[in-house]
C-alpha cells in the first residue's frame, strides 16, 4: 500500500526539489490541511448519500463500532499470530470495515424482528458493540497506541511526524548479525514473567542476546549512526497515503456508480424494479463508510469524523437541489473547514478574530483568570469551522436560508394585504355602500388592522398607482381595476368569483 | 386484574427477588466484596438506572432514541465552560452540562422547524458540533499547567469508581424531583407522547410539555454522564425502555418495569465490574442492559421471537397434518374405501418435507397406522377426515350461498369447524342445502 508513495514522489520530483518536498510536508499545517481535506472530501461524498437516505446517524454508529473491529483484529494479531500491528495495518482496516458492516447487520436484525423501531435498534446496537470494545481494551490490550482516548480524539497535528522514508540515493541497508563487530550484547531475564519475579530477585535466569541485530532501512541506519554518507531521503507522512487511498476509493465509487446511487437514494423501489440491486449498493456504501471512518480515525478521531460525514452535506442540502452540485459543495465546505480549522486551533478565526483577544476580553468582563493563549485540538477546530460554515449556509442560503425565507414570507404577507384591500375596494366602489366602506381614514376598522398598517398598505398601493384617494374616498385607478380583474381570473377559483 | 397485568407484576417481583438474591450469590461465587466504595457505586448506578429507565420509556415511545446520543455528546462543552467559570465543582459541572445539552435540544428543534433537514441529520449536526466544541475546550483547558482539570475527560468515557456518597445523594435528590414532575404531569406526558395532535386540539400546551419532557431527559443524561460517559449513555437510557416495551402494552406498567430493568442493569453491572479491576463499570452496565433486552425480545410472552417461532411451527405442523390427511383420504376413497391402504411411495411422491411432518403428526394423533409399505387410516382418522371434508363443503356453500340464505358475515377461517363460528340454525340451513345438492 505504501509502494504508491514512491510513484507519487517520483512524479513530484519532476517539479520540485527534494528539499522543497521535505520542507513542505514537514510543515504541520500543510500536512494537517491535506489530510483534513482528503477526509473531508471522502466524508462529504459518502455523507451526501447517507443524508439523502435518512441514515446520517448510521455513520455515527459505524464510527464508534470500528473500534471493536480494530480491537478484535489487534488482539487476534498480537496474541494469536504474534505480530505487531499499527493502526494503518491492512488487517486492522479490514477488521474495522467488518465491524462497520456488522453494526448495520445487527441493527437490521434487531429492526427486522419487528419489535423495535429503527432508531431504537441503532441506539441499541452501537453502544453494545462499543461497550464490548472498551471492555476488551481495558482487559486485554495494554498498548499505548490503542486506548480509547487515541481513538476518540486522534491528533492530526502530529501527522507530519509519522512518516515513511523513501531513499533516492546513497541507499544502503545495513544488516547486523550477532557475529558483526557492531553487534551489542545485552542480557534479558528468561523466567521473570513466567514466575512473576523481578530481574533483581534471586532465581532469575538470564540469557545473552544481540541487542541491535536486524535489518536497518537507510533512514534507520543513518539515525543509528551506522552509515558514513547521508542517504538522500524523502519523508512522506503515512496518513496522507491512507486518507488519499480512501478518498480515491470513494471518488471512484461515486463516479462509477453515480447513476445507481442516485436512483437508489431517491427511488429505491424503481431501482429494484430495474434490477439494480440497491441492497448490494447499500452494503458497499456501508463498507466505504467504515473504511473512511477507520482511515480517518488515526488522524481526527472517531467521533469527530462523524462531523465530516454529516455537517457538510447538510449545509450543501440547504444550498442546492441538484445532487451533483450538492456533492461538489459539500466537498468544498469540508475542505475549507479543514483549511481554516487549523488556524482556529492556533487561535486565528478566519483571519478576522484572534482568540487570544477574545479570551482577554472575557477575562476583563467577567473578572476571570483564564489563560490568554488559545491552543486547542486541531480536529475539533476543523469540525467547528465546518459547523460555522453550516450556520452561514443556514442563515444566508438564497433559497432555504433563514433570511431569504423570512423575506419571502414578508413579501407574501405584503402581497396578501394588498390584494385584500384591493378586493374590498373593488367590491364596494361605485355603489351606495361606498361612503360607508371606503373612507380612507377609517378603512382600517373594516379589517381589524392597526391604523399604521392600513396607512402603510395604502401608501404602497398609491405609489404603485393602483388606487387614488379623492375626498377621503378610496377608489381603484385604471391600473388597479386591471390588476383586480387579472387576480380574479387567474388566482381565484370559480365559485368564489 | 387481567392475566397480562398479573404477569407484569409477577415479573417485577421476580426481578426484585433476583436482584436481592444476586448479592449473596455474587459474594460466594464471584468473590465480590461489597466494601464501602462498591456499595456506593452500586447504589448510585441503580438509582441512575431507575431514572434513565423511566425517562428512556418516553424517548423510545417518541421515536427519539438517538436524541439521547446527541444530547449526551452535547453536554461536553457545558462541562468545559462550567469548569472554566467555577472550577471542579460537580454541581456546577452538571448544571453546565445540562444547559449545554438543553441548547442542543433547542438547536435541533429550530433546525427542524425552519429547514427541510430531517431529525436524524439535525441530531447528527448537533452531536458533532457540540462535541467538537467540548473537545476543543477540554484541549484548551488541559493546556493549562494545573492539576485541577484532571479527570474532566471521565465525562467522555464515564468513571463510575469516582462516584462518592455526596454524588449519590445529589443523584437521589434530583431523581426525586424528576419523579414528582412526572407524576404531576403524567396525563399530559402520556398525551403528548402518543397523540400530540389530539393533545394540541384539546388545548394542552404541546410545545411546553415536549420541552419539559426533553428537559427531564437531559437531566437524566447529565446525571448518568459520570457513570456511563457520553457514548454509552444512550444505551443506558433506552435499553430498559425497549426491554420493558416487549412485556406490556400499558404505559404505567412499562415505566415501572423499565425502572426495575434499569435498576437491575445498573446495580448488577456495577457489581460485576468489581470482579476485576480492569473491567470498566459503564460498559459492563450496558452489556447487562443489552442482555435484558435480548431476553425480552426472545422470550416476552405473546410478542417475543421464541414465542412467535413456536406458534409458527405449531401452525405449520397442524397445516401439514391437515393437508396430508386430506391427501390420504382422497386416495383411499377413490381406491375403494376410507380404510384402503395408501402406498408410502405415493405419499413420498407428493413430495415436500411437509408430508413427512404431516405423517408423523397424524401417527402421533392415532389417525393413521403403518402397514408394511403402506399407510392406513384408522377408524378415528377416517372419521376425522370425513368430518373435515364435510366441513369444507359447508364452507364452500357458505361462500356461494351465504348472502342468499341471509347468513351473518363471518371471517372465513376454514381451519375451524363451521359450527364454532355460525349459529346452529345457520348450520342447519347449510346442511339442508348440502343434502339437497347431493341427492
Amino acid at each position: 500500500m505504501f509502494g504508491i508513495e514512491m510513484v507519487v514522489i517520483d512524479l513530484l520530483l519532476n517539479f520540485f526539489s527534494r528539499e522543497e518536498i521535505n520542507t513542505f510536508l514537514r510543515d504541520p499545517q500543510v500536512t494537517a490541511t491535506i489530510i483534513g481535506s482528503l477526509i473531508a472530501i471522502s466524508g462529504a461524498l459518502l455523507g451526501t448519500f447517507l443524508l439523502l437516505r435518512g441514515m446520517s446517524l448510521t455513520s455515527d454508529a459505524i464510527s464508534h463500532t470500528v473500534l471493536l473491529g480494530i480491537v478484535v483484529a489487534f488482539i487476534v494479531m498480537t496474541s494469536l499470530l504474534n505480530l505487531e500491528p499499527d493502526l494503518s495495518s491492512p488487517w486492522l482496516i479490514i477488521g474495522a470495515a467488518a465491524a462497520g458492516v456488522a453494526t448495520v447487520v445487527l441493527t437490521e436484525l434487531i429492526f427486522r424482528s419487528g419489535l423495535v423501531k429503527q432508531d431504537a435498534a441503532l441506539g441499541l446496537a452501537f453502544p453494545l458493540l462499543f461497550a464490548v470494545a472498551i471492555i476488551l481494551i481495558s482487559r486485554f490490550v495494554d498498548d499505548v497506541h490503542l486506548d480509547e482516548d487515541a481513538v476518540m480524539v486522534g491528533e492530526i497535528g502530529v501527522a507530519w511526524a509519522d512518516t515513511n522514508s523513501h531513499c533516492l540515493s546513497n541507499c544502503e541497508t545495513v544488516t547486523i548479525t550477532p557475529d558483526d563487530e557492531r553487534a551489542i550484547t545485552a542480557r534479558r531475564c528468561v523466567n521473570c514473567t513466567a514466575e512473576n519475579i523481578y530481574p533483581r530477585d534471586e532465581g532469575a535466569v538470564f540469557e545473552e542476546y544481540c541487542g541491535n541485530c536486524g535489518t536497518y532501512s537507510p533512514a534507520q541506519a543513518w539515525s543509528a549512526g551506522l552509515l558514513e554518507t547521508e542517504p538522500i531521503l524523502v519523508f512522506w507522512p503515512r496518513s496522507i497515503t491512507v486518507t488519499a487511498i480512501m478518498m480515491l476509493l470513494t471518488v471512484g465509487f461515486v463516479v462509477l456508480f453515480y447513476k445507481e446511487l442516485k436512483l437508489a437514494s431517491f427511488d429505491d423501489a424503481l431501482a429494484k424494479a430495474l434490477g439494480l440491486r440497491p441492497g448490494v449498493l447499500h452494503y458497499a456504501l456501508m463498507v466505504l463508510v467504515s473504511l473512511v471512518a477507520v482511515g480517518a480515525f488515526d488522524a481526527v478521531g472517531s467521533i469527530l469524523v462523524v462531523a465530516f460525514f454529516i455537517i457538510p452535506p447538510a449545509a450543501a442540502y440547504l444550498l442546492t437541489d441538484r445532487l451533483s452540485v450538492m456533492l461538489v459543495i459539500s466537498a468544498v465546505i469540508g475542505s475549507l473547514g479543514a483549511f481554516f480549522g487549523y488556524d482556529l486551533a492556533r487561535g486565528h478565526f478566519l483571519g478576522i478574530i484572534e482568540m487570544d483577544s477574545v479570551l482577554a476580553l472575557i477575562n476583563r468582563v467577567f473578572g476571570l483568570q483564564l489563560l490568554e493563549q488559545w491552543d486547542s485540538s486541531i480536529s475539533a477546530s476543523m469540525v467547528l469551522m465546518i459547523f460555522i460554515f453550516f450556520i452561514i449556509a443556514w442563515v444566508l442560503s438564497p433559497k432555504y436560508g433563514l433570511i431569504s425565507v423570512a423575506a419571502r414570507r414578508a413579501n407574501q404577507r405584503r402581497i396578501f394585504d394588498d390584494q385584500v384591500v384591493l378586493g374590498h375596494i373593488f367590491n364596494h366602489q361605485h355603489d351606495e355602500s361606498e361612503i360607508m366602506e371606503l373612507q380612507a381614514d377609517d378603512l382600517y376598522q373594516h379589517f381589524l388592522w392597526s391604523q399604521q398598517k392600513m396607512a402603510r398598505v395604502l401608501r404602497r398601493l398609491r405609489t404603485s398607482h393602483l388606487i387614488e384617494i379623492a375626498n377621503n374616498i378610496v377608489r381603484l385607478t385604471q391600473r388597479g381595476e386591471e390588476s383586480v380583474q387579472h387576480f380574479r381570473q387567474n388566482n381565484l377559483s370559480e365559485h368564489i368569483v | 386484574m387481567s392475566v397480562d397485568d398479573r404477569r407484569v407484576w409477577l415479573l417485577i417481583a421476580a426481578i426484585a427477588v433476583l436482584g436481592a438474591v444476586f448479592i449473596p450469590i455474587s459474594q460466594i461465587w464471584l468473590d465480590i466484596e461489597y466494601d464501602y466504595t462498591l456499595r456506593t457505586v452500586v447504589l448510585g448506578s441503580s438509582i441512575l438506572g431507575i431514572i434513565s429507565g423511566v425517562l428512556g420509556c418516553f424517548a423510545v415511545l417518541r421515536r427519539e432514541s438517538l436524541m439521547g446520543d446527541a444530547l449526551s455528546h452535547a453536554a461536553l462543552p457545558g462541562v468545559g465552560i462550567a469548569f472554566l467559570l467555577a472550577g471542579r465543582e460537580l454541581g456546577a459541572l452538571l448544571i453546565g452540562a445540562g444547559i449545554s445539552s438543553w441548547l442542543g435540544v433547542m438547536f435541533i428543534r429550530s433546525l427542524l422547524s425552519t429547514t427541510r433537514i430531517k431529525q436524524d441529520t439535525a441530531m447528527g449536526i448537533t452531536l458533532a458540533a457540540w462535541f467538537a466544541a467540548g473537545i476543543a475546550l477540554l484541549a484548551y483547558i488541559q493546556a493549562v499547567p494545573d492539576a485541577s482539570q484532571a479527570g474532566l475527560d471521565t465525562f467522555i468515557f464515564g468513571q463510575a469508581a469516582a462516584i462518592v456518597e455526596s454524588d449519590v445523594r445529589l443523584i437521589a435528590a434530583v431523581s426525586t424531583v424528576v419523579f414528582i414532575v412526572i407524576i404531576v404531569f403524567w396525563k399530559e406526558f402520556k398525551l403528548v407522547t402518543f397523540d400530540p395532535e389530539f393533545a394540541g386540539a384539546n388545548g394542552f400546551r404541546v410545545t411546553f410539555f415536549n420541552t419539559l419532557l426533553s428537559t427531564l431527559i437531559v437531566i437524566a443524561i447529565v446525571l448518568g454522564l459520570q457513570l456511563a460517559g457520553v457514548i454509552l449513555m444512550v444505551g443506558l437510557l433506552i435499553a430498559p425502555g425497549i426491554a420493558a416495551r416487549q412485556w406490556t402494552q400499558k404505559l404505567d406498567q412499562m415505566v415501572i418495569l423499565s425502572a426495575m430493568f434499569g435498576a437491575f442493569a445498573g446495580g448488577i453491572g456495577a457489581a460485576l465490574s468489581a470482579i476485576d479491576a480492569d473491567v470498566p463499570t459503564g460498559p459492563m452496565i450496558i452489556v447487562v442492559a443489552f442482555l435484558i433486552v435480548t431476553i425480552s425480545i426472545l422470550f416476552a410472552p405473546g410478542r417475543g421471537l421464541a414465542w412467535t417461532f413456536l406458534q409458527q411451527s405449531q401452525d405449520r405442523r397442524r397445516f401439514a397434518a391437515l393437508t396430508t390427511l386430506r391427501d390420504l383420504y382422497k386416495y383411499a376413497t377413490s381406491h375403494g374405501g376410507a380404510t384402503h391402504p395408501v402406498p408410502a411411495s405415493f405419499m413420498a411422491g407428493i413430495g415436500g418435507a411437509s408430508v413427512d411432518v404431516g405423517l408423523a403428526q397424524l401417527q402421533r394423533q392415532g389417525y393413521i397406522e403403518r402397514d408394511g409399505a403402506a399407510w392406513v387410516l384408522t377408524a378415528t382418522g377416517a372419521e376425522a377426515a370425513a368430518r373435515d371434508v364435510h366441513n369444507q363443503r359447508l364452507w364452500d356453500l357458505y361462500r356461494a350461498y351465504g348472502d342468499e340464505l341471509g347468513l351473518p358475515t363471518v371471517n372465513e377461517d376454514r381451519q375451524r369447524a363451521i359450527g364454532d363460528v355460525l349459529t346452529v340454525p345457520a348450520v342447519t340451513k347449510l346442511e339442508t342445502l348440502l343434502k339437497g345438492q347431493t341427492s
